[in-house]
């Protein structure tokens, strides 16, 4: 069990660091509401895959890089992320065994809860987002995750 | 990821064509139970809530949001250095008759600019001779320092742009930040090396202006959207006209005075409002500016006010030296996340005689 969680950390922060790089790469103003969230993919990805090698922990942290690269209130995407990394670690079996069709309906339900979350945190502070483009990035990210999940599963193979 | 579309041909594999049936996951960690996920997940979102609290309501996460901006830092350049690194290719190898055809027409730009400026720097001592008899330095420029935007998206539903000077700079909160064209904006967050700046056009944004033509004063608000602005605390009776000029006011102390912030697109009176729906087009090229200029007001030195009073809808009532619509004080107790610091401009009812004048051409326009 050590050696099998000490083998999955360098792919994770690997993968983790580049996902917080396409975060904030530049993309045409038309593009930029439909910029799927790739770091909570990931996130998601990993405490699913294998929970035990620091998925919250990685949750956390990579929502405080997240909060520190947007220059929001400290801690919203941290705790956005680290609701959704644990339900999706509960929900984990689960996903193992459904469809694809299912599990990506399952990515857009934490997706959601996730933007909701960063949503309400925004009113909270006095700081609210006047349109709906972020709801648009939950569906993005569901149609995306068969692809990315199939990457990042080739990618820690070796 | 042909392979594995390849390898999986599954039932739901039918489904959706070409993505991969099933998405592999191969860890044997398949125990049932996570040890003390909800005890860690409980801790982990008490520990965000905290820092969310302490974050809005204390100002002592600005050291640590440093220290994590110098962390940031990397991964921003290294996103960011390709396309600057690819901006720098194409304009190593534009031709010469490219570069000569710039030249051509820059020369023509400068000698253009020149001569408006003869007639400005008479003007802008005149202006200073005139507010210096009044005693009124409030918003007078003292000093400039250019910027880069940097090549990063921030936020796609709101508009911030990173820029690469921070704290070591001088560069503090609530400085204002001008483009070639006008007002650009104010800082919203210093780190150690960048600055965040939030645009006039940020739905959270809200800056003092007048309108050039008449000197009515009033507050420009952003839209969220980068090609408008909105004047909502205008009368339906007020002397506004599309193609009017916006000038910041320099009240409140956060701009400069005497900044173009945009000129009015449109105005729509419905009579059953009382107020006018005034729609602006903002003076600097927000989506197109890659230099930027942080702007230091001259420190009012003669200021026969003490400081204390902070209220700046407290002191805009007899600062004006014309009648005032009584919305824009209201509204100017209503800045943007950063107020800027509420300096008290001398009041004009009583002018003390014959301050010294600020040093003429200190003004390093």
């Amino acid at each position: 069990m050590m050696r099998d969680t000490r083998i999955r950390r360098l792919p994770m922060s690997l993968s983790a660091l580049v996902a917080l790089a396409l975060a904030v790469l530049p993309l045409p103003s038309v593009l930029e509401a439909f910029r799927p969230d790739f770091l909570v993919l990931v996130v998601f990805y990993w405490s699913i895959e294998s929970p035990r090698a620091g998925g919250l922990s990685l949750a956390f942290m990579a929502g405080l890089a997240l909060d520190v690269i947007h220059g929001v209130v400290l801690g919203q995407h941290a705790l956005a992320l680290t609701l959704m990394a644990a339900w999706a670690t509960h929900l984990r079996l689960r996903l193992r065994v459904f469809s694809i069709l299912s599990q990506c309906l399952t990515i857009f339900a934490l997706l959601t809860g996730y933007q909701f979350i960063l949503f309400w945190v925004d009113g909270a502070t006095g700081n609210p987002v006047t349109t709906f483009g972020r709801w648009l990035a939950p569906i993005i990210g569901a149609l995306l995750w068969p692809v990315l999940a199939g990457i990042l599963s080739r990618l820690h193979e070796r | 990821m042909g392979a594995v579309a390849a390898a999986g041909a599954q039932e739901s594999g039918r489904l959706l064509g070409i993505l991969p049936p099933m998405v592999a996951f191969r860890s044997t960690d398949t125990s049932g139970r996570t040890t003390g996920l909800l005890l860690r997940c409980v801790l982990y979102s008490l520990l965000a809530l905290g820092l969310i609290i302490v974050d809005k309501r204390y100002d002592h996460l600005g050291k640590i949001r440093r220290v994590l901006s110098i962390v940031a830092y990397p991964v921003q350049i290294a996103v960011a250095s390709p396309f600057e690194g690819w901006d720098w290719f194409r304009e190593s190898v534009s031709s010469r008759g490219a570069l000569r055809a710039d030249k051509v027409k820059l020369e023509a730009e400068l000698r253009l600019a020149q001569f408006r400026l003869q007639r400005y720097e008479a003007l802008e001592a005149e202006s200073q001779r005139l507010r210096a008899l009044r005693n009124n330095t409030a918003g007078i420029t003292d000093r400039f320092l250019i910027g880069d935007v940097m090549d990063l998206d921030l936020d796609a539903f709101r508009e911030r742009v990173l820029v690469d000077k921070g704290a070591r700079d001088g560069v503090f909160v609530g400085q204002a930040v001008l483009d070639s064209g006008g007002v650009f904006g104010q800082v919203a967050r210093v780190g150690q090396l960048t600055a965040e700046v939030i645009l006039v056009s940020d739905a959270t944004h809200a800056i003092p202006v007048q309108i050039n033509r008449n000197g009515l004063r009033t507050i420009a608000v952003g839209t969220g959207d980068m090609g408008r602005l909105k004047l909502p605390y205008l009368p339906t009776s007020a002397d506004v006209v599309s193609g009017d000029l916006l000038v910041t006011s320099g009240l409140g102390g956060g701009f400069p005075a005497g900044y173009p912030v945009g000129t009015v697109a449109e105005v729509k009176r419905d009579p059953a409002q009382s107020l006018a729906d005034v729609d602006v087009k903002p003076a600097a090229a927000l989506d197109r500016s890659r230099e930027l200029m942080f702007v230091w007001l001259k420190p009012q030195a003669s200021s026969p006010v003490p400081a204390t009073s902070s209220a700046p809808a407290a002191s805009a009532g007899h600062v004006a030296p014309m009648p005032a619509p009584a919305q824009s004080q209201s509204a100017a107790a209503m800045p943007a996340k950063t107020p800027p610091p509420a300096k008290t401009p001398p009041p004009a009812k009583t002018p003390p005689p014959a301050k010294t004048p600020p040093p003429a051409g200190a003004n390093d326009e």
